[in-house]
């Protein structure tokens, strides 16, 4: 199985044991072979790591990259990126905590419009990307610098701080948290309900992805624009729903930050936009779009979450973390883009 | 390859005259020709020769400036692709339309997928579009096992077979072929003209567009020439010969003082 | 399968390679990590390679190895990571915590949780006002307000009219707190000027242009050590006579007030903060004993000015001041 040669069909031999080499196919087959890996090695080279606190740790590090990641693969299988998602979780949670503090709006109310705002903003982004041809790399780029350039300004002026104090004794605020911020203890571990969203959202993109038109054609506009407008799907809307959910996905952990420590600063997010990529890219999803899986994402947010942890439970100096995660994730690619070529027999 | 023809073949498309021009620079004028059921009609010139504007005209992807479109007999405007696609005409654009990444039956279906499910429970009938894959293939005599390869991984003249095999299904009356054997080997080519006569076997009309009269002579019923815009020549069969056409297309006397051109230019420098 | 095993096998021997890497940097501990008693775990809100902060690390170390404990330090600036590190801590069920708060509210859940699990915690650096409400033994860090208001007397002496105060980092509440402090005893104007502290040429081209646009400033007042650099360079290019001020020492701040190109600088004694944060849990682990009595334990503030800098430049020579 070493090269397929093109071949006649009459000719093509018929493959052996096809369901292993489908399984080896798939894009996320690398990204659960790493995480595997990672997991074994902390599991066995420190004591906490597989532990229930251990666990509740690292899974609530990895779930706020997860539900960002796996946005962040479905836009780049649709063959785009999102630079401003990082800043927009920061952005949609000052909008809470504005609305909520300054202006005494219902917490409700403020989580709604915030969303509705994100969603704009999102729409905003495909629209221009779509209508000019420019490369959503620099569209993004630029709203990146606008929001986060807002979110400082906004913030000081209205608070005369540059991070939302006293949410706590906002109205309602204990029944909106229990939705985003709240915890199980199980034997010690403390498990954040944000790992339940992460879950949920994996388990949805992967739906829309294999089995809804939706996904077929987020896979073809990623794949070949031209060919996809010419057979007749919607690219505009494709590209321009992809975008939207990247931004709601943004506002889902920024619920999620502001209900967990119940404060946000006005510079969260900024600089993550690039571990989201990361996390899709280990995950399967090309950088060209148009191949890739929400649950390969969601694996390379919990390798993320379980090196960025591991590090700390292994008690390593951490003026090497990033060292070390580099290293990590080049592996990791290098695992999955290793374990892909076998799975299709170097024909990609 | 014997073809039995209708007695009298119903004529599908009739373009009569027509031109299209880009603010004062003309890029076609005065084409006529027809498209018949259960024929092929080969369109033939060199680049730049207007055959790219004559098929967006006939795709509904450009509207004529001049002249008239009759489909069935009646005059008709297309405002977009899909018009045209409404009324049965389906293109088969040089890069095929398809996603390379994508599986067979995914690219099979593409933009006219197949749900079963109502609401959010909607989704797509990967079983159903398998099958129909499968069957719709090897009703063009292509043997696919596995409809879940990439379609990357076919050969140029098997995805080009795909493509049609793809218009057929989605109803296609008339096909429109862009230079679909341009791009490929001989044995490939063969592959795929044996496909445009077992559609046209089907009953469909097929507009061939081809530089190459070596590929257009032995399937096609009528030659349309064009160059520089211009129609050099609407033949049947029966009216021309394979060495006629070819020196039409080669242009001799073109070809000749292109020759000396170069010769002097070479010395020149 | 055996790709499994060869992908396994590929992690793990980076991972040893790591920590023998890693091994050079905390000499002090690894030789025998499992020997200590005590494990505490310092967690701060420093970015990567901030020189404040990596004094308060030589700090806590220095008193860890003084005392035979291990000391693991982690920083994260954003205030839900760093909530997740003294998770971590509480998960590997250290034997106390020392930990800033830049933005206390965001880590109220996370310290409240370490408490509620039987670990002393002490906050060092900011988060002054919150500290006993959360539950730490004490406190140890320079009250933000005592400090800025020290410094507004202090540039009132120098009878300067018109100053900037250099804020590097948006989002820290520290920040905006010693300006506002400064502000409040300074007699003359105090514009606030936010400058990218990551990036130095950018901190000096924006001062630099300030200065250009508005000559009747006559002072910078920088609220880090590495700013103050900045803003000499930015007040010299400018050719404007404005003195520059700042919080926050490093060797280079020393030399310039020897040299009396600083007017003055604040030290809030990083070293001191980290040293002090390890010996609270340490009298607290061994002896019960509170420091402060409940009350904040400050760290500083001391001037550094021409008169003292001779002797402070040997201690910032070793990075501990």
């Amino acid at each position: 199985m070493t090269t397929t040669d093109i071949m006649t069909i009459a000719t093509r031999p018929r493959v052996e044991n096809r369901p292993i080499r489908r399984i080896l196919g798939r894009p996320e087959t690398g990204a659960l072979v790493a995480a595997l890996a990672v997991m074994i090695f902390f599991s066995v080279y420190t004591t906490t790591f597989l532990t229930l606190p251990g666990a509740g740790v690292w899974l609530e590090s990895a779930s706020t990259f997860g539900i960002m990641a796996v946005a962040v693969a479905l836009l780049m299988i649709g063959g785009e990126f999102d630079l401003s998602a990082g800043v927009m979780t920061g952005f949609t949670a000052l909008v809470v905590g504005i609305l909520t503090t300054q202006f005494g709006v219902n917490i409700w109310v403020a989580a709604i419009v915030s969303l509705a705002v994100a969603l704009a903003i999102g729409a905003l982004n495909g629209y221009v990307v779509m209508r000019t041809g420019l490369p959503s790399f620099i569209v993004t780029l630029g709203t990146f610098f606008v929001l986060a350039g807002a979110d400082l300004a906004v913030t000081k002026l209205l608070t005369g701080q540059v991070a939302i104090q006293g949410m706590t004794k906002v109205p309602f605020y204990d029944s909106i948290a229990a939705f985003f911020g709240s915890s199980l203890t199980i034997g010690g571990g403390v498990f954040y309900i944000s790992v339940v969203w992460w879950i949920v959202v994996t388990i949805i993109a992967t739906w829309v992805l294999l089995r809804t038109r939706a996904g077929n054609w987020i896979f073809a506009v990623g794949g070949a624009l031209n060919s996809s407008r010419q057979v007749g799907v919607p690219v505009m809307k494709t590209k321009v729903g992809l975008f939207m959910t990247t931004s709601g996905a943004a506002w889902l952990v920024g619920m999620i930050s502001l209900f967990r420590t119940s404060t946000v600063q006005a510079n969260t997010g900024v600089g993550q936009e690039f571990i989201y990529i990361i996390c899709a890219v280990v995950g399967g999803c090309l950088l060209t779009g148009g191949y890739g899986s929400a649950v390969g994402a969601a694996l390379g947010a919990l390798i993320y979450g379980m090196v960025f942890q591991g590090i700390t439970f292994a008690q390593w100096d951490t003026n090497w973390l990033r060292t070390v995660l580099g290293g990590m994730l080049l592996l990791a690619v290098f695992l999955n883009h290793w374990v892909r070529r076998r799975a299709t027999g170097g024909s990609r | 390859m014997t073809v039995t023809l209708p007695t009298t073949p119903a004529t599908i498309i009739e373009v009569n005259a027509i031109g299209k021009s880009y603010g004062a620079v003309n890029a076609l004028s005065g084409i006529t020709t027809k498209v018949n059921a259960g024929q092929v009609t080969c369109v033939l010139g060199d680049n730049g020769a207007g055959k790219s504007t004559f098929i967006k005209i006939l795709a509904g992807a450009h509207t004529p400036s001049e002249g008239q479109l009759l489909i069935d007999g009646v005059a008709v405007t297309f405002s977009s692709p899909r018009a045209a696609l409404d009324m049965g005409i389906a293109t088969v654009y040089q890069d095929l339309a398809v996603v390379p990444l994508m599986p067979v039956w995914r690219n099979f279906f593409l933009g006219s997928e197949l749900t079963r499910g109502t609401g959010p429970f909607r989704r797509l009938d990967v079983k159903e579009m398998k099958r129909v894959t499968v069957e719709e293939l090897a009703n063009m005599g292509i043997d696919l096992r596995d409809v879940d390869q990439p379609i990357g991984t076919l050969s140029g003249g098997e995805r080009q077979c795909v493509a049609i095999a793809r218009a057929v299904y989605f109803g296609a009356r008339v096909l429109i072929l862009d230079e679909p054997t341009a791009a490929l080997g001989v044995k490939q080519s063969g592959v795929v003209l044996r496909y445009i006569a077992r559609a046209r076997d089907k009953g469909l009309g097929v507009v061939f567009i081809t530089h190459n009269p070596h590929h257009a002579y032995p399937v096609g019923d009528r030659f349309l020439l064009l160059n520089r815009g211009t129609s050099i020549g609407d033949f049947e069969k029966s009216q021309i010969t394979l060495g006629e056409l070819t020196s039409l297309m080669a242009g001799g006397a073109e070809l000749d003082s292109l020759a000396h051109e170069l010769e002097r230019a070479e010395r020149r420098s | 399968m055996k790709r499994l095993f060869t992908g396994i096998g590929i992690v793990a021997v980076a991972g040893i390679l790591l920590t023998a890497c890693s091994g050079t940097g905390q000499a002090t501990n690894s030789a025998n990590p499992n020997g200590a008693k005590y494990t505490y775990a310092v967690i701060t809100h420093s970015g990567p390679g901030d020189a404040f902060w990596d004094r308060v690390k030589s700090g806590a170390e220095a008193a860890g190895s003084n005392y035979g404990a291990t000391i693991t330090y982690n920083a994260d600036p954003d205030p839900a990571k760093q909530s997740q590190l003294i998770d971590n801590a509480v998960a590997q069920k250290v034997n106390g915590i020392v930990v800033s708060m830049a933005n206390p509210e965001g880590l109220k859940t996370s310290i409240k949780a370490a408490v509620a699990a039987g670990i002393p915690v002490v906050t060092i650096n900011s988060g002054i006002e919150e500290s006993a409400a959360y539950g730490a033994i004490t406190h140890i860090g320079q009250s933000e307000t005592v400090a800025g208001q020290a410094v507004g007397n202090k540039l009132n002496d120098s009878s300067l009219n018109n100053v900037l105060c250099v804020i590097q980092e948006a989002g820290n509440v520290g920040l905006e707190q010693r300006c506002k402090a400064a502000t409040s005893t300074f007699k003359g104007t105090m514009t606030n000027l936010q400058v990218d502290g990551t990036n130095d040429s950018e901190v000096k081209a924006t001062i630099k242009s300030k200065l250009q646009a508005d000559p009747s400033i006559d002072g910078v007042l920088t609220l880090g050590g590495q700013y103050a650099l900045d803003a000499v360079g930015g007040v010299s290019e400018s050719n404007s006579t404005a003195k520059v001020a700042t919080f926050d020492l490093s060797e280079d701040v020393v030399a310039d007030v020897q040299a009396g190109t600083i007017l003055f600088a604040v030290d809030q004694q990083p070293y001191v903060q980290g040293f002090l944060g390890v010996t609270a849990l340490f009298l607290d682990s061994t002896n019960g004993n509170i420091i402060g009595g409940g009350q904040p334990v400050y760290s500083g503030p001391a001037f550094v000015t021409k008169d003292n800098a001779a002797q402070v430049a040997q201690f910032a020579k070793n990075g501990t001041r």
